[in-house]
């Protein structure tokens, strides 16, 4: 037994074998590990006439799960070294996870070549999918640029102009602005409108366009430390100021919040204008799109899909075809637009028409165009080994400065602390 | 006639040596199989920095030792997991006795649908009520604060942003689910008490409660001693809830991880930020605790018994 | 002077009996009330969902719920691996533990006592971890894709041992045995007809808690049984899940469905399996 033990684990793990190459008379299937509404809009493209004309020799399979879910079962795999699906798809937090001891293939190297393709997708999306030493370990497919959902009629009734709301200055023009948003409507002595639902939505906007940057070049956290401290003090004045509404992400009040008035906006990634339209507001019809507080360009959110190193040799060649096909081809970029409201990577489709198509859900504004603006001047930013670590302990130093009053330098300094002892 | 069931009694002896082991054997064949390695192996990478990948570093006891020193969460959830094991898992034993002792009555109406619907929590999975929760927890518009305000006058309560009231709002949801499991269970050991006890009692004119106390409690020792421990294990490993009410891994159970349990932080540190060696030695520390607690337990039950 | 003496302790017992009562179904109300409410939620469409205050009552969307539900994942498919899964290792798990069980309780043996503590000490092993080499295992075993892991490392659990020793040791008495034996009867003979019959309150508890845990059992499944077709409930629901896309009362729908089996099992069964469990639980 001792020796069937010794040998289990000290057994090597799946060596990233010889990837063979790509035959397209060969029949592949190829299985796909995703989460939330990926399958849904992946399975139209894959039965889209491109696809079938393209990659006829390749059948598709979906493993989908929730979020959590998703990600746990990926864990576990990788960590096993057991085989994966072909294809695994990761939300952004969690490729420097991965990336750590190597469990995602170099995409960058041969046979899959990915810097060919990578020009030609938003720089800060394949920027947050190189690691520090240049690897590509993922490809962007869906981003999620972010801005200033905020209710028209709302707004205006508020006292606040159209012209001042699609050009707030700076977060101190918005704290200004949150503060006419904020009002009893009913005048019956309590205050009923906030101007957005949770201090929080602003932490990590100011902080290299929404993905943290948790590491400095010579890997100290938290750096430079006035940015940091200035996104501490920034949800702390919200609070203060009194126009959030203290509203948890998800939760009942939130949702509902979005119809029955109770806030004036939100800041978020473009995919919530989706979810705005299909359940969450279709009703409202004053929901329209600026930009974030002196134009600050950040993310929220987006997809990426991976070749874990312990997935399939003989396949990982056809998956990246396909990968290819979902990242870098238009059709298939606007077929996941269309379906989920996932907002498009490859820059080429910015000039598709559809682009420059008026949203009838927004009134007819042009929002996608705004989408296109910002997602093309967030900051590139990659990823480092640690980053999950520092993004949970920094939600803990901003829900402390927001909701117990600390004192932003004392809150500053235990993250810092905590951070530097938990990578040690 | 006699030497015929001395036969009997030999032949049983020899049979009965081997019986037993057969019988028990299937646990530990599949401990052996099932069990030995996942141990071991959790053993064995606890002593090393070992990523999502694999080993980098051999680190000795090192694991365990930085988890006392310089780590920054694990004795705090330690003591997260202390208090919500009072104030989630035992507290409900508080309820759950004397709800007992009340269902334990023959001449109640709707015994049957008392006992019946006080198990129905223990069959709902956390998971398919997290909708649920996060609204009658929600500090706005949420049930829980509706009544405390109107009924009360209390300000309306934070319980997913305030310290005390995340292990309130934990500690709620713990006895929710549980209550009613212990209450069958002690309701089975009560109805192994016989009535004349407490007809002697009354006859020395000792009232209800008196009763309960002196006959009830002390009888029911065993089966307390029993759930307690149940309790024990089950409140040190508690994750779900802590997952369900806060949000996944995005923070680390609140401000001030008031709501970090020692459970969460494992999983946490394994599944969420790659470090299996770390975790594991986690794992081992808090089975070593949970060991401990249970042999205070055993010591606080055979003092009271010997009383 | 009695008169009135009479009447006031007739008042303190009834406002008593009241309190009792009114006590009791406050608790009724507690612990059914997320439960009903999961069915309440089944019946709404999403933005009914997220209302506040929220909606106490059925609404009128479970049709369309439904249709949502049986049209993104084959629900019967994995309904019945479901029930295969649980029900398979609910009997197997009931068999083993008893003989374990037993063994515990009615035979005095060579090292029983540490034996038995070290059953009981496995139980405080956080199980987190193992899933990974676990997984490496099954995978190892050919397993992997196969009901296998989730039904036959459980069946002879130290949770199920436990509790059937503490039952089989009040349930079934001594002097029955040693009259069995007298009487010639094998040992085999006894087990299966005076051991298993006795225990037979003992083991509709255990087999519950079993099936409840078999059937509630997500990680495991998700894990293990990648091919959604081969996969249980829990798991296909979970693939429905989507913030963006909505969906939700699709998804309690099919959270209410899969309560309903556990629901009718545990309702019909209730009186009896209470009561034996009353009978079958443990006195230390």
């Amino acid at each position: 037994m001792g020796g069937i033990m010794v040998l289990l684990i000290g057994c090597p793990r799946q060596e990233q074998g010889e990837v063979a190459p790509y035959d397209p008379d060969q029949e592949y299937t190829i299985t796909i590990g995703g989460y939330g509404d990926l399958e849904r809009a992946y399975s139209v493209v894959v039965n889209s006439a491109g696809f079938k004309a393209a990659f006829p020799n390749i059948t598709i399979e979906f493993q989908t799960s929730d979020f959590n879910g998703h990600h746990q079962r990926l864990t576990t795999i990788i960590a096993a070294g057991e085989e994966t699906n072909d294809i695994e798809a990761l939300e952004v937090g969690f490729i420097a996870l991965f990336v750590e001891g190597g469990g995602l293939r170099d995409l960058s190297l041969s046979p899959f070549n990915g810097n060919e393709i990578t020009p030609q997708l938003v720089p800060f999306a394949v920027s947050n999918a190189t690691t520090t030493e240049g690897q590509l370990v993922a490809m962007p497919v869906d981003i999620a640029p972010a801005v200033f959902f905020y209710r028209e009629e709302v707004v205006k009734a508020s006292g606040v102009s159209i012209e001042e709301i699609e050009n707030i200055r700076d977060w101190n023009h918005f704290i200004e602005i949150g503060r006419k948003l904020t009002r009893d409507t009913d005048g019956d002595g309590e205050i009923d409108q906030w101007a957005i639902p949770h201090a929080s939505d602003a932490s990590l906007i100011p902080l290299n366009g929404g993905k943290g940057g948790w590491f400095d070049s010579n890997n100290n956290p938290l750096e430079p430390a006035e940015a940091f401290k200035g996104s501490l003090e920034l949800v702390q004045e919200i609070r203060n100021a009194g126009i959030d509404a203290d509203l948890g992400a998800w939760s009942g009040p939130w949702i509902e919040s979005f119809k029955n008035g109770a806030v004036a906006g939100n800041m978020i990634g473009a995919w919530f204008g989706g979810a705005l339209k299909t359940w969450i507001a279709p009703e409202v019809t004053d929901w329209r799109v600026a930009y974030l507080p002196g134009k600050v360009a950040a993310s929220v959110g987006g997809t990426y899909l991976t070749l874990p190193n312990s997935s399939n040799s003989q396949r990982a060649a056809a998956a990246w075809e396909v990968i290819k096909y979902l990242a870098a081809s238009p059709e298939s970029q606007l077929i996941v637009f269309r379906e989920i409201d996932a907002y498009p990577a490859l820059i080429e489709v910015y000039e598709d028409p559809v682009m420059q198509e008026g949203v009838d859900y927004f009134g007819g504004q042009q929002t996608r165009l705004i989408y296109a603006d910002v997602a093309q001047s967030i900051p590139e930013k990659t990823v480092t080994p640690h980053d999950s670590i520092a993004a949970s302990i920094w939600g803990n130093a901003v829900s402390l400065v927001i909701n117990e009053e600390t004192n932003i330098n004392e809150a500053y300094d235990l993250a810092k602390e905590q951070i530097l002892a938990s990578i040690e | 006639m006699l030497r015929d069931g001395q036969d009997i009694m030999g032949s049983l002896k020899s049979r009965q040596r081997l019986l037993p082991y057969l019988f028990i054997s299937p646990f530990f064949i599949l401990f052996a199989i099932f069990g030995l390695y996942p141990i071991g192996y959790s053993v064995y990478i606890s002593f090393f920095r070992w990523g999502l990948t694999g080993p980098s570093e051999f680190m000795g006891l090192r694991n365990y030792g930085l988890l006392f020193t310089t780590d920054p969460f694990f004795l705090k959830s330690l003591l997260n997991t202390l208090i919500l094991l009072v104030t989630g898992s035992l507290l409900q034993h508080f309820f759950a006795i004397p709800l007992a002792i009340l269902l334990n009555n023959q001449k109640l109406k709707f015994r049957h649908l008392f006992r019946a619907t006080y198990f129905l929590p223990f069959i709902t999975s956390t998971v398919s009520i997290v909708i649920i929760f996060t609204q009658l927890f929600d500090h706005n518009f949420g049930w829980i604060n509706h009544v405390l305000t109107t009924l009360f006058g209390i300000e309306p309560i934070k319980w997913f942003s305030d310290p005390p009231a995340i292990k309130g709002a934990l500690s709620i949801m713990l006895n929710w689910k549980y209550i009613g499991w212990n209450t069958i269970i002690y309701l089975a050991g009560l109805q192994n008490i016989s009535p004349n006890y407490y007809e002697a009692a009354r006859i020395d004119g000792a009232g209800t409660l008196r009763q309960h106390i002196s006959i009830t409690l002390p009888l029911l020792l065993p089966i307390i001693f029993f759930t307690i421990t149940l309790s024990i294990i089950g409140g040190m490993q508690i994750v779900d809830e802590v997952f369900v009410l806060l949000g996944g891994f995005e923070g680390l159970g609140g401000p001030q991880n008031a709501g970090l349990t020692t459970a969460f932080y494992l999983l946490y540190t394994a599944f969420s930020a790659g470090r299996l060696g770390k975790g594991a030695a986690i794992a081992w520390l808090l089975f070593v605790v949970i060991i401990l607690m249970t042999l205070i337990n055993r010591l606080v039950t055979s003092r009271l018994e010997n009383r | 002077m009695n008169k009135v003496l009479r009447r006031q302790k007739l008042t303190k017992k009834y406002s008593s009996r009241f309190l009792i009562y009114l006590i009791l179904f406050l608790f009724v109300f507690i612990f059914a009330f997320p439960f009903y409410y999961v069915f309440v939620l089944s019946s709404l469409d999403d933005s009914e969902i997220f209302t506040s205050p929220p909606r106490l009552f059925f609404g009128t969307h479970i049709l369309e719920n439904w249709r949502i539900l049986f049209e993104q994942i084959n629900f019967g498919r994995n309904f019945l691996n479901s029930v295969g899964i649980a029900t398979l290792s609910t009997l197997f798990t009931i068999f083993f533990c008893t003989l374990g069980g037993y063994a515990f309780a009615k035979y005095s043996f060579k090292g029983k006592k540490i034996l038995f503590t070290f059953v009981l000490t496995t139980l405080a092993i956080p199980p987190f971890l193992n899933i990974i080499p676990f997984f490496r295992m099954m995978v190892a075993f050919g397993w992997y894709n196969t009901w296998l892991p989730l039904i036959v490392p459980g069946v002879a659990n130290a949770f199920g041992i436990f509790l059937m020793t503490q039952f089989i040791g009040r349930a079934v008495p001594d002097e029955m045995l040693e009259a069995a034996r007298i009487d010639g009867f094998g040992e085999l003979g006894i087990l299966f007809r005076i051991v298993f019959p006795l225990a037979a309150p003992g083991i509709s508890v255990l087999g519950t808690i079993t099936f409840i845990g078999s059937w509630n059992n997500f990680l495991g499944a998700l894990i293990l049984l990648p091919k959604i077709e081969r996969t249980t409930i829990p798991v296909a629901l979970s693939s429905l899940r989507s913030q963006s896309g909505g969906g939700f009362g699709a998804i309690y729908i099919g959270t209410a469905l899969a309560l309903l089996p556990l629901i009718i099992v545990f309702l019909s069964f209730s009186k009896k399996i209470i009561n034996d469990f009353a009978r079958g639980s443990i006195k230390g």
